[in-house]
């Protein structure tokens, strides 16, 4: 049953982003954006001069830590919040990847023939199964690594025995490398799925009042 | 009076004869003792010389020779101005020359095989008395070039001469004497740096109390090492320029890092071609592989990975390093990486603090120059390096991620398949959408 968004009160409406959560998002956001650009000005300074190549190192270096905070305001209020239930894995395998499997025949078939989506979304269970997995590797994998890869890369002498671990500066560097592929290709990902909503801007709305825009779709 | 005073005249006059007579008969009398030819020869001799080491300079004044085994004839002529001059004169001839005075010389004769190995053999009578600097000596890589059997490495007399032995003060001459006369087209390029000027022109540096360094100053003068050595000179430049780890920091991101793999000269030499040495290190160790035992085994294996010799590719390195790890149980073979200067003459044309290389994309940008020359190379027993050519894309295959996993600038040697990669992902993210839009137009132009 679709249920007219006017007709809604604010109160009735799904509020499923809460504000540190917002914040957290767009501030995650810039920093996405603005590290690929100075690690690609960092690593290809021959091809592009959008700055020089320390201005481009100091400038990473610092939305680095931004993004390190960031991570922190992202994980301490998941970790305080009953909202956590949104990261937490389902452990029945079988049940997840049917559901999966469901998410993705809607997106590559059911999304361009008007059907409801399948997975029902709530303030405590707001990701699809696909989103899911996705967010947990890029929250609890990725981020962490590159969060680290980053840290001793920014000062290889404090870091070293950590660099000596992982098997060199080079081995370090080309998983900081291989993780900024994989965020450039999931940016884009990002930024297109979000526009699967009922209206393209919905879901980016969503991401900026906290409700849900359009019940049902 | 008059009277008196004429017949004192005539006093005096008999008094002049007698003082005469007496000079005279004391002159004879010297010339009697002193041996006439050493009058003679040492006339112009400013010191003293010992009645002993007169006995010697007797015959050693002359032009004599002596055939030695190998056929050539070697000079024992000293000159007894030189030998009175030194600071060796007061201790005589017999306290260097202690065989000789031992023996009944000069009838019985000693065999001296060649002139070379007479120096080398005399270099222990300077250890007799200047003890601490012959143990300096011991350990330096002239003391091992000669062990090694080298005809060009010095011993003491090369550099402070046999008879003409002189204070150390001569020795800071800025002519570079001495030094100078192995290496010359180093000091060369000394005299032009920032260092050989000021050492010119008024030898000192910006503060008036710290003089400009010559050669001994950094190199030191007796237990001089393998100039490939670089910690040692690092810690060198850095023990008068002790601010300059703080005045990097100011603006060079890992600048102890950067202080640590890069020569000082390689940037504060501006015009200077630079390499990258990949030096064989044990990780478990940390010290640089190489020594008399395993130095041969090693250059086997090198011939049996580069088989055309034209210069080690990624996969050969690869190789040698497995290699050489599998070969002692208790060794982790990694490579680690300096840059440097090519030549050592580059190494001292350092010039103004002003000039150095300060453009962080010289070497953190695709195609650097610094990144296209690069060497492998094993510490051989006396501490210098042996080198083995490679090829520059060593530093940028991705089979050298683990081979070379301790070498990365970032941009200047990365590594290309990454780059495919990162167009791939950008291709992935733009076909995704329109792959996902075209679906679903072709699904509802059916419908």
């Amino acid at each position: 049953m679709h249920v007219n968004q006017a007709t809604l009160s604010e109160e009735q409406r799904l509020y499923l982003h809460p504000l540190p959560v917002r914040i957290w998002h767009w501030l995650n956001a810039l920093c996405f954006v603005l590290l690929i650009l100075t690690g690609v000005q960092i690593r290809y300074a021959d091809l592009f001069s959008l700055m020089s190549f320390e201005t481009a190192v100091k400038l990473h270096n610092w939305v680095g830590f931004v993004l390190i905070f960031n991570y922190f305001v992202w994980l301490g209020y998941y970790l305080m919040s009953d909202k956590v239930t949104n990261y937490h894995a389902v452990l029945d395998a079988k049940k997840f990847f049917r559901n999966y499997f469901d998410q993705a025949v809607y997106y590559s078939y059911g999304i361009f023939k008007g059907q409801k989506r399948p997975h029902n979304i709530q303030p405590h269970d707001k990701f699809n199964p696909m989103q899911k997995l996705t967010y947990q590797v890029i929250m609890m994998i990725t981020v962490p690594i590159q969060i680290l890869t980053g840290l001793m890369l920014w000062d290889v002498n404090r870091f070293s025995s950590w660099i000596d671990f992982a098997g060199g500066i080079r081995v370090v560097n080309t998983i900081h490398v291989l993780m900024f592929i994989l965020f450039v290709f999931f940016i884009f990902l990002h930024a297109y799925m979000g526009m699967l909503g009922p209206k393209r801007s919905t879901h980016y709305k969503e991401m900026i009042t906290g409700y849900e825009e359009d019940e049902g779709h | 009076m008059f009277t008196k005073s004429g017949s004192g005249g005539r006093n005096d006059g008999t008094r002049n004869s007698s003082l005469a007579a007496l000079l005279a008969f004391g002159m004879v009398l010297a010339l009697a003792v002193i041996p006439s030819t050493f009058a003679a020869s040492v006339a112009d001799a400013d010191s003293a010389i010992s009645a002993d080491d007169a006995k010697c300079l007797k015959c050693h004044s002359k032009q004599m020779k002596k055939s030695m085994d190998d056929g050539a004839k070697m000079s024992l002529h000293v000159t007894a101005s030189d030998f009175a001059d030194s600071v060796h004169s007061a201790i005589g001839c017999t306290s260097c020359h202690q065989a000789i005075a031992k023996r009944k010389h000069p009838k019985e004769k000693i065999a001296i095989s060649d002139e070379r190995s007479f120096s080398v053999e005399m270099n222990q009578a300077c250890g007799n008395c200047h003890e601490e600097m012959a143990k300096q000596y011991e350990g330096s890589i002239h003391a091992k070039l000669v062990a090694e059997g080298s005809d060009a490495a010095p011993v003491c007399t090369n550099c402070h001469t046999a008879h003409a032995v002189k204070a150390m003060s001569v020795f800071e001459s800025v002519t570079g004497e001495v030094c100078k006369s192995c290496h010359e087209p180093i000091f060369e390029a000394y005299a032009q740096s920032v260092h050989g000027e000021a050492r010119a022109n008024g030898n000192t540096i910006r503060d008036s109390h710290i003089q400009a360094p010559i050669c001994a100053d950094c190199h030191r003068a007796h237990d001089i090492s393998a100039v490939s050595a670089e910690e040692l000179v690092q810690s060198t430049c850095l023990s008068c320029h002790d601010e300059a780890t703080l005045a990097h920091e100011q603006w060079l991101p890992n600048a102890e890092h950067h202080l640590e793999i890069i020569a000082c000269a390689a940037c504060h030499t501006p015009m200077a071609e630079r390499r990258i040495d990949l030096q064989l290190y044990d990780k478990l160790t940390k010290v640089p592989m190489g020594n008399e035992e395993n130095h041969a085994p090693f250059q086997q294996k090198l011939d049996e990975v580069d088989k055309s010799g034209d210069g080690l590719d990624p996969v050969e390195l690869w190789k040698l390093i497995r290699r050489t790890s599998q070969e002692g149980q208790a060794t982790d073979v990694t490579l680690r990486g300096r840059m440097e200067v090519s030549t050592g003459a580059d190494a001292h044309r350092i010039a103004a603090k002003g000039s150095a290389v300060r453009e962080c994309d010289s070497c953190h940008e695709q195609g650097s120059a610094a990144f296209q020359n690069v060497t492998v190379s094993i510490a051989r027993p006396d501490g210098r390096k042996q080198r083995f050519n490679a090829d520059s894309d060593v530093l940028t295959s991705p089979v050298s991620l683990d081979s070379v996993g301790n070498f990365y600038a970032a941009g200047g040697t990365r590594i290309a398949v990454l780059d495919w990669l990162l167009i791939l992902a950008i291709l992935a993210g733009l076909a995704v959408p329109i792959g996902h839009i075209t679906i679903g137009k072709i699904l509802n132009r059916k419908k």
